[in-house]
């Protein structure tokens, strides 16, 4: 693959080495946890937890300091000493599942365990604290002690956890075996971390992924898919929506009433929908260009088959990314004029200081994470899975630990996770390109970018946009999506949703508790605007379906067929891309 | 969405996922219309390394209304890779449940090259379930009359899957037959419409037929079996499909001016033969 490189390629490449070069250990600030994901996943995730320099910096913090480090041992000695004679009040969080049974409160031997556990616990960490570390530093070995602890938890032990030891009595070990059954068959293969949903809980097309339509292009890189009008009058202007590139398209079409695409076209827009190819190692010098360009070309066949002059657009995560970088190009070209709307969900431009542990990427490791998938051709979407899981081990990791392996019990059926489990990988020229977005967080400088031979200034796109984001998201943190508002040229409507990454996307009406909170002007600062912003109570589709009704052109009668002349139907929705593992 | 007004030729292919003993696969299934309603559909079983898509010519001659099941072996195509090496008998054992899941308790099997092999093991294992037996460019196994070192080198990585310009420049030498004047063919065949899963699926494969031979069971094999070849096929010389046809008590031998993947490039000539098989009635075989 090297001979075929391109001349930009290879100074992404360069300057992704360079950087890693100058590197200062704990200096760095530009990550998101995107990114994060994206450089771990080129080197595995044991890497994370060896503390490296940062192990080295605390030892020698807590040397500067003697006293602090014989106060907590000292501390901790008291606790533990109290805990043997009964007297300790420490006790786990009242939320926290894992010590729910009452066993934990009751008897006397599991109550000292435990209580010695959350002591020690909570002496480790103060460690760290104590150690004075720079902001890096900190969360680095913040994030590796954190997961020692949880990983120590004496609910992760068969002997020691209440529930475990009663259903091992209950079923004379069989849990135990057909957990051993589990770990066997979840760790031969990648992503070797517990399953979070079974094989054949869903079939894609069968019971999600299921809103009718056909695909009407197929290219090598995508198939666009038409999604059938299921009201008598249509939204002259059709929605293009643009998924993320790092796993199916389906997750705004999961099964029916938690459908984003569906509730779309039931409110009477004509919804087509890109399917990215799952990449392998022939196509590893796909690039960034390369997707704009199918974002281009899924734009011409949504307008050819309206016979419009115009599509609305909706990017998601980094799909969300890339057809920004879609819309300077079209800005520079003269072309602007072709998009009505703009929306971006849970999509992150700006990457200074995008939250969450920013020292857990450095230059270094984004140079060698980018050679990794240069050898191999792409990134294994299943590596970024595991990466992901140990980002947030007790919800993704402990608790599938306890219920498949000990308990011996089949993860849920849940829909989310089962799309969870259905990774794309990454082809290794996009890995580099993004990568090399994030450490020099181009898009927020004009023409530090460019798309398809276009300098990408951002602040050129004055098309409306509309921009939402979910507030738990430790994806993309809603202040960093704020800050689009703040990039993008035209007016902007910002609208923070309840939950997390995905659950935000998923929000379908219907939910007593759903709520989105929204504003009328957009200041700088974020918290300055989540101070000004109301509630309203309902999910965010319904705004976004009004929103979009505004901007989509008058109604007018659903088209008669899918596809057109030019563009006949290849297969019905959801496709053939979607299928490739 | 099919018109069912319309009264179509052939039903769509229809590609899905399903997950048969926690393994994910990719299949494609195009139901039987008009008169293969109640018949058994035909399973394909592919070459090593290549995804159900290169069957595509091979599907489009057959009778447009015959019922038609292609799946991507475990850890090929889009296919998740499965757990661990599996002998051949074992996939066969999977194979046979795919179908059951499908809802066929009988059907025909095709198996091309590698995928021979899987339809030998299935006609014996699962005589009951499978019909009619059709036999192209493939051999007995590890006691077979083999091909020459350096084809069989080639043939032991996935390269040619992964590289156009690789596949095109030994394409005629493992292939044999039209792949000799048109080398670019094979090229295309293989790298523009497959989709290549990790390399460890091939080796799976590779090392599921490590240690099998048809040999010892080819006489049990109850089924009619029509066994094909070509004569200027490096990878099957032409003595084996003469071996397994002498073997196998009701097989029809077919011997054709050609090469290895000619039922798929030449798909025209070679598929009506098979075609007249699959229907002729049972006391002429």
């Amino acid at each position: 693959m090297t001979a075929t490189r391109s001349e930009p390629a290879r100074r992404a490449d360069e300057r992704i080495s360079d950087a890693g070069a100058r590197d200062e250990p704990g200096g760095s600030e530009l990550s998101t946890p995107l990114d994060l994901l994206l450089s771990e996943a080129g080197r595995g995730p044991l890497r994370r937890f060896l503390p490296g320099m940062s192990g080295v910096r605390l030892a020698a913090g807590l040397a500067r300091r003697p006293g602090a480090v014989v106060g907590r041992a000292a501390g901790l000695g008291a606790e533990l000493a109290r805990v043997q004679v009964g007297r300790s009040e420490v006790a786990p969080h009242p939320k926290d599942r894992r010590f729910a049974d009452e066993a934990w409160a009751k008897n006397p031997f599991l109550k000292r365990t435990l209580q010695s556990y959350l002591a020690t616990g909570q002496a480790l960490r103060g460690l760290v604290a104590d150690a004075g570390l720079g902001y890096g530093d900190e969360q680095r070995m913040g994030f590796i002690v954190d997961n020692l602890v949880e990983a120590l938890s004496p609910t992760n032990s068969p002997a020691l956890n209440p529930r475990v030891l009663k259903r091992t009595i209950d079923t004379g070990g069989g849990n135990l075996l057909a957990g051993g059954r589990r770990f066997v068959k979840d760790y031969a293969t990648a992503p070797r971390v517990p399953s979070m949903v079974e094989p054949d809980a869903f079939a894609v097309g069968e019971d999600i992924a299921v809103t009718p339509g056909s695909v009407v292009l197929r290219t090598e890189v995508f198939e666009l898919i038409q999604y059938t009008p299921q009201t008598t009058k249509v939204r002259s202007v059709p929605l293009l929506i643009v998924p993320p590139t790092i796993n199916k398209y389906y997750v705004i079409d999961l099964a029916e009433q938690r459908s984003l695409v569906e509730h779309l076209v039931q409110a009477g827009q004509q919804v087509y929908c890109v399917s990215w190819r799952n990449p392998d190692a022939r196509h590893a010098d796909w690039g960034l260009d390369t997707y704009g360009q199918a974002i281009i070309e899924a734009m011409t066949a949504a307008q050819d088959i309206a016979r419009q002059e115009q599509v609305a657009l909706l990017g998601i995560c980094s799909g969300g990314m890339i057809a920004s970088m879609v819309m300077a190009h079209l800005a520079a070209t003269g072309d602007l004029d072709r998009v009505a709307a703009f929306s971006l969900a849970v999509t992150v431009l700006d990457q200074h200081q995008a939250g969450l542990p920013s020292a857990l990427l450095s230059h270094k490791g984004a140079a060698a994470s980018t050679r990794a998938s240069r050898e191999k051709g792409y990134l294994d979407g299943r590596a970024l899975a595991e990466i992901f899981a140990w980002l947030r081990p007790n919800d993704l990791i402990w608790n599938y630990w306890v219920n498949n392996y000990l308990m011996g019990h089949a993860p849920k059926a849940f829909d989310i996770l089962y799309w969870n489990a259905d990774p794309v990988r990454m082809t290794a020229a996009m890995h580099r390109d993004f990568m090399d977005l994030a450490v020099r967080n181009a898009l927020t400088q004009p023409g530090e970018s460019t798309m398809l031979g276009s300098p990408v200034d951002l602040g050129t796109v004055d098309v409306d946009s509309y921009v939402v984001a979910g507030i738990a998201d430790h994806l993309c943190q809603w202040e960093s999506c704020y800050r689009t508002t703040q990039m993008l040229g035209g007016q902007s409507r910002f609208v923070l949703s309840t939950s997390g990454h995905i659950a935000a996307m998923v929000n379908p009406p219907g939910n007593e508790k759903a709520s989105f909170q929204t504003a009328e002007t957009n200041p700088a600062d974020p918290a300055e605007w989540l101070a000004g912003a109301t509630k309203v109570r309902g999910s965010w589709w319904e705004d976004y379906v009004e929103w979009l009704a505004a901007r989509t052109g008058p109604e007018r009668n659903r088209p008669r067929r899918t596809g057109s002349a030019a563009y006949e139907p290849v297969c019905e929705a959801p496709g053939t891309y979607v299928h490739d593992r | 969405m099919s018109t069912p007004q319309s009264a179509p030729e052939s039903a769509p292919d229809r590609v899905r996922t399903i997950s048969v003993r926690g393994i994910t696969a990719r299949i494609s299934v195009r139901p039987g219309v008009g008169p293969f309603v109640n018949e058994p559909p035909l399973l394909l079983c592919n070459g090593i390394g290549v995804s159900f898509e290169v069957l595509q010519p091979l599907v489009d001659a057959l009778d447009p209304r015959r019922g038609v099941v292609r799946f991507d072996v475990p850890g090929v195509g889009g296919s998740a890779p499965p757990p661990t090496p599996y002998p051949i008998a074992a996939l066969a054992s999977w194979v046979a449940r795919l179908m059951a899941d499908l809802g066929h308790q009988r059907f025909d099997v095709l198996g091309l090259s590698w995928g021979g092999g899987l339809a030998q093991q299935l006609a014996v294992q699962s005589w009951r379930r499978v019909r009619r037996v059709v036999l192209v460019a493939t051999g007995t196994g590890v006691l077979m009359v083999p091909a020459h070192p350096s084809v069989l080198l080639k043939m032991s990585t996935p390269r040619r899957h992964r590289d156009p310009a690789y596949a095109a420049s030994i394409a005629a030498e493992i292939y044999g037959g039209t792949m000799r004047t048109d080398p670019e063919k094979g090229a295309r065949l293989l790298h523009s419409v497959t989709r290549s899963g990790p390399r460890r699926g091939y080796y799976y494969q590779l090392g599921a037929m490590a240690g099998w031979s048809s040999l010892p069971f080819l006489r049990l094999l109850r089924q009619p079996t029509l066994v094909m070849g070509g004569d200027d096929d490096p990878i099957i010389p032409a003595a084996n499909p003469r071996l397994q046809a002498r073997l196998i008590p009701r097989a029809r031998l077919h011997l054709y001016e050609g090469g290895h993947l000619d039922i798929v490039t030449e798909a025209e000539t070679l598929v009506p033969v098979v075609e007249e098989f699959l229907l002729a009635p049972d006391h002429d075989l």
